[in-house]
């Protein structure tokens, strides 16, 4: 029976990526963000898990306003990078696990989520810029994705406690897959920032570091906000952390976090949360 | 909570600004539109024509850009997001940057 062994919290930040890609390992400026990552790295390298599930979003890049999916699985064995405007990133396109995620597209909808499903399409950076951070690419990933896209872009949003009942089908779905297969479940996103407007470049680190700690201890106290509360909260796109309720939704109730960090040095605030 | 919030109006009014901007995520597209602006945004209006060539980031998002449809344009020509962010507020780079904990990290 496949299981899931834990879950990951982490921001998706484009420049995540770039500084990855342009090796800013040891730049006094982002060395605080790669350390944060190391202890998810080696957990992951220790746990092996065959398969990340990632909740992230599509940057108006993959998908477009003209049919935006409020959720979509992908279904199949492999992904593209996606251009974004610079070319694509040189790392391998992204393997998936095309049985796992059909019996999960079945298993939902049985359980009434009625989510659109995707064959391979390109993913952007709203999945790779974390997974850069915590698994190595060379000579290839050392295991699967399966994709789960989220609307956190186009109002109306899904509700966060949508969100959270999502992941708990999700683990219901994952645990009846007779396949031994260990998946890691991943959400993505935040934390404080806004893009947008004259609040533009707003974060509240108060705020974030107390959504860290009831995403522990008190998720259905999250889940339980308003997508206006998010917004208010933490910046019009920090509404996005409610992809983070998917992730801790399909973990035990009890599951306790290992490891966080927390660096905010430009408009939006990074973090990573590993939990067991 | 903020005007600029994209909801279903601001898409239905940016969308043929938006489809040119999610367009210059096809590497043809973006040399097709250094190469030759006017004939790339054929399909905009005059007022998007010149807020594109002016890359007028507040009058692009006033009008119903997206954010992350933008961000293909500031890609494009080589503009980071904090520069738009600043524009946003209606600051210089340097400006924003004394408001930042860690102005290299960009």
């Amino acid at each position: 029976m496949a299981r899931i062994i834990g879950g990951i919290g982490t921001s998706h930040v484009p420049t995540i990526a770039m500084a990855y890609d342009r090796g800013k390992q040891d730049d006094p400026d982002w060395k605080p963000l790669f350390k944060g990552y190391e202890p998810v790295a080696k957990w992951l390298a220790e746990k092996k898990p065959d398969v990340l599930f990632v909740c992230f979003n599509d940057h108006a890049t993959t998908f477009f306003f003209d049919h935006y999916p409020t959720f979509a699985l992908g279904v199949s064995a492999e992904y593209p990078i996606a251009d974004e405007g610079t070319g694509v990133r040189k790392i391998p396109p992204l393997k998936g696990h095309a049985a796992l995620s059909r019996h999960i597209a079945r298993s939902l909808v049985a359980d009434e989520f009625d989510i659109s499903v995707f064959q391979d399409l390109p993913l952007d950076h709203g999945v790779h810029s974390p997974l850069t951070m915590m698994w190595p690419t060379s000579p290839d990933w050392p295991g699967a994705v399966i994709p789960l896209v989220v609307n956190v872009v186009q109002q109306p949003l899904p509700k966060p406690k949508r969100c959270f009942a999502l992941g708990k089908a999700i683990r219901r779905a994952i645990e009846s897959y007779p396949e031994d297969l260990k998946v890691a479940m991943v959400g993505t996103g935040g934390l404080s920032h806004q893009m947008i407007g004259e609040r533009a470049g707003f974060n509240d680190e108060k705020w974030d570091r107390e959504f860290l700690d009831l995403i522990e201890r008190d998720p259905e106290r999250l889940a339980g906000m308003t997508v206006e509360e998010f917004m208010q909260k933490g910046g019009n796109e920090g509404a996005e952390v409610i992809m983070w309720l998917i992730m801790r939704g399909a973990l035990a109730p009890h599951a306790k976090k290992l490891h966080q960090n927390y660096y905010l040095p430009m408009t939006t605030a990074m973090a990573v949360a590993l939990f067991e | 909570m903020s005007k600029y919030v994209f909801d279903l109006e601001r898409s239905a009014k940016g969308l043929r600004l938006n489809r040119f901007l999610n367009g210059l995520s096809k590497a043809e597209q973006r040399k097709r539109f250094l190469e030759n602006p006017g004939e790339a945004m054929k399909g905009l209006t005059d007022e998007e024509q010149a807020m594109v060539l002016r890359l007028d980031w507040k009058a692009l998002q006033d009008y119903g850009a997206s954010f992350f449809c933008l961000e293909k344009l500031a890609r494009t020509k080589g503009v980071s997001n904090p520069e738009m962010v600043a524009a946003f507020r209606g600051e210089t780079l340097e400006q924003f940057l004394r408001t930042r904990r860690v102005p290299g990290a960009r």
